[in-house]
């Protein structure tokens, strides 16, 4: 377990969790931060991202990409977890015809999956490939076998089920969202709580507070893309 | 205002066009379009009723496919015939005059034809009323639907005034700026997504606005081909404005592809390698064989036979490129995972296929039952020659 001045790095997020949730959710601001030394490429983050999301194949919220640096012997892996970077600039948000997706006060960028007409404008102009369309692919082939696959996801706190393709989530456009639906019910996002190597932080960086904010004011931060001005509000520790 | 007879064929010339479907009497060119109709919508109920999964190879790697290349190319063609109908009335009255009603009404069935395709790719077609309930003004898409709803209102406007021999010059130059406006938008559409090199550039909506002139030059020469040897008009004096047409827009087709081409190679940003990964594709059928070797068969020959020739085979290699330049801009992909593949191959389902099929056949019936009922004649169709 790693700590802070003899405190687990879970419980103080914890503790940062529940003290932001005390705010009005426009004083929030909902940040990640992934510390790449750390970052032993397990993949635990995704495979619990999938069970807590219950994504279809070929969907995944939060992959792991890995590099190879350097020519043997002298090599090592670099990991770069990706989850969506909730962007306070987002490309994929004015795309969107019907305004089904959004960017929320909080800083979340949302899906309204009742609006979502399938276009998959906003898949296109994210450039972090971090958006997917399910078209109704599942694990077990024939989604009669495998009632695990049917079930509610819990997704935005509501009650979407795969149960055919003319039932969203089917059809639209998916993508993280931070595990609001544990976020707002006191727990941290998934990866966060599966990781490893502690190396996933989430906070409100509104709060001054917060482990998550003292950790992205250090000098070796940077985000991803960060050129491109999209400002993404996942930071990576180096 | 007359309905039947003028604007759609009499009663009576459906039922015997009916008649003579049924008795074997309707011609090749009607059954093989019906045949491509039965097959075409069969595929696109088999999209609907089985859903994406099962009927289309479009992925996370790869979100807009055929489909969206079949609405791009069919959308393009229906502004090129608006756009040949502009040129047509202002510049060669008398030579285009026995056409006008055929292609006017070609630009408004290619544009339904359009929807046709694009309406199988949605995840979720039944929502498109939240463009109405849940609009977003910043959206290249929200703004695209509303010029094209416009455009065909336009056109079927300008359709109309045609049938009725009351031709209003402000309608047309009217058809003529919305469908600059409409396609040009469409072009912004890709144009804008910045996270995709191949599309990002401001040449877009030029490069589509050209490329539709070109693709409906094509169709309208064969067209005009056709009726040319039905009606049998005088060949060099009525195919003579498709000609020099086809030729202004195969001049603007090199132009806008030739430095669409140069500058996406002088690129230097993440995923611009797919410019010089696409580079003989871009050269050799891009302009070697969509635009160079038109222009040769052009020079060869102009008689109608051959003009109709030269407009399948434009059309035929345009459809080709409008899906190299759709799926081209994801042949690099924007995050490589797992096992992503260096460059992204995509092969179009046999359903995606026959969507085109079912939007070909489509404008092939309506055009063919309304020629067969006469209803293109009714103005003065012989013209002095």
């Amino acid at each position: 377990m790693e700590h802070v001045d003899d405190k687990d790095i879970l419980e103080i997020m914890q503790a940062d969790l529940q003290r932001a949730l005390k705010k009005p959710r426009k004083d929030r601001h909902w940040a990640m931060a992934i510390d790449q030394k750390k970052c032993i490429g397990c993949h635990a983050c995704t495979t619990g991202c999938m069970s807590e999301n219950l994504t279809p194949p070929d969907i995944h919220y939060r992959p792991v990409k890995e590099d190879e640096i350097g020519e043997f012997p002298n090599t090592s892996m670099r990991f770069l977890p990706r989850p969506c970077f909730q962007c306070d600039s987002p490309t994929c948000t004015p795309v969107c015809p019907v305004t089904a997706t959004y960017k929320r006060d909080d800083g979340l960028v949302m899906i309204d999956y009742k609006k979502c007409i399938g276009c998959r404008y906003c898949i296109v102009a994210c450039p972090y490939g971090a958006r997917s369309a399910d078209v109704g692919h599942y694990f077990s082939g024939d989604f009669h076998d495998k009632t695990y696959e049917v079930e509610n996801s819990g997704e935005y706190g509501k009650n979407f089920k795969r149960k055919s393709h003319w039932h969203s989530p089917i059809g639209n456009a998916r993508k993280c969202h931070f595990c609001i639906h544990r976020v707002e019910k006191g727990e941290l996002t998934r990866c966060t709580t599966t990781c490893l190597g502690h190396a996933t932080y989430f906070g409100d960086i509104n709060d001054p507070q917060a482990l998550i904010t003292k950790l992205i004011a250090k000098p070796n931060v940077i985000r991803y893309k960060e050129e491109l001005g999209t400002k993404p509000n996942v930071y990576y520790i180096l | 205002m007359q309905l039947f007879g003028i604007l759609i064929p009499e009663k009576q010339k459906l039922i015997s066009t009916v008649q003579d479907i049924a008795k074997g009497k309707a011609g090749l060119s009607l059954y093989a379009s019906l045949l491509g109709l039965a097959i075409g919508f069969y595929a696109i109920a088999a999209i609907f009723i089985q859903g994406h999964a099962h009927t289309i190879n479009t992925s996370n790697l790869v979100p807009w496919g055929l489909q969206i290349s079949t609405y791009v190319y069919f959308a393009l063609l229906s502004t090129g015939c608006t756009f040949v109908n502009f040129f047509g009335h202002v510049f060669f009255e008398k030579e285009y005059k026995p056409f006008a009603s055929r292609i006017i009404f070609v630009g408004i069935v290619t544009a339904v034809a359009a929807f046709f395709s694009l309406a199988t790719e949605m995840g979720h077609v039944e929502r498109m009323f939240y463009f109405l309930l849940s609009p977003n003004p910043k959206s290249p898409m929200f703004w695209m639907a509303i010029w094209y709803t416009c455009y065909v209102i336009a056109i079927t406007w300008e359709y109309i005034n045609i049938q009725t021999n009351k031709h209003s010059n402000r309608v047309m130059w009217g058809a003529f700026f919305i469908a600059i406006f409409t396609h040009s938008t469409l072009g912004s559409l890709l144009g804008s997504v910045s996270s995709r090199v191949y599309y990002y550039s401001a040449l877009m909506p030029i490069y589509f606005l050209f490329i539709a002139f070109l693709t409906g030059c094509s169709l309208t020469t064969i067209i005009a081909g056709v009726t040319v040897k039905q009606k049998k008009l005088d060949e060099d004096y009525h195919l003579a404005p498709f000609v020099k047409l086809l030729k202004i827009g195969l001049g603007l087709a090199l132009l806008i592809s030739f430095w669409r081409t140069m500058i996406g190679l002088s690129a230097h940003f993440e995923g611009s390698e797919v410019f010089s990964l696409t580079l003989i594709n871009s050269v050799l059928f891009g302009i070697v064989v969509v635009i160079i070797i038109p222009y040769i068969l052009l020079k060869i020959g102009k008689s109608a036979n051959w003009l109709i020739f030269v407009g399948l085979f434009i059309m035929g290699t345009q459809l080709k490129a409008r899906n190299d330049l759709v799926v081209g801009a994801f042949k690099i992909p924007v995050f490589r995972v797992y096992d992503m593949p260096e460059v992204v191959h995509y092969i179009p389902s046999i359903y995606e296929n026959l969507v085109v099929v079912a939007s070909a056949s489509l404008v092939a019936v309506l055009y063919i039952v309304f020629e067969r009922s006469g209803v293109f004649d009714i103005r003065n169709t012989k013209g002095e020659h």
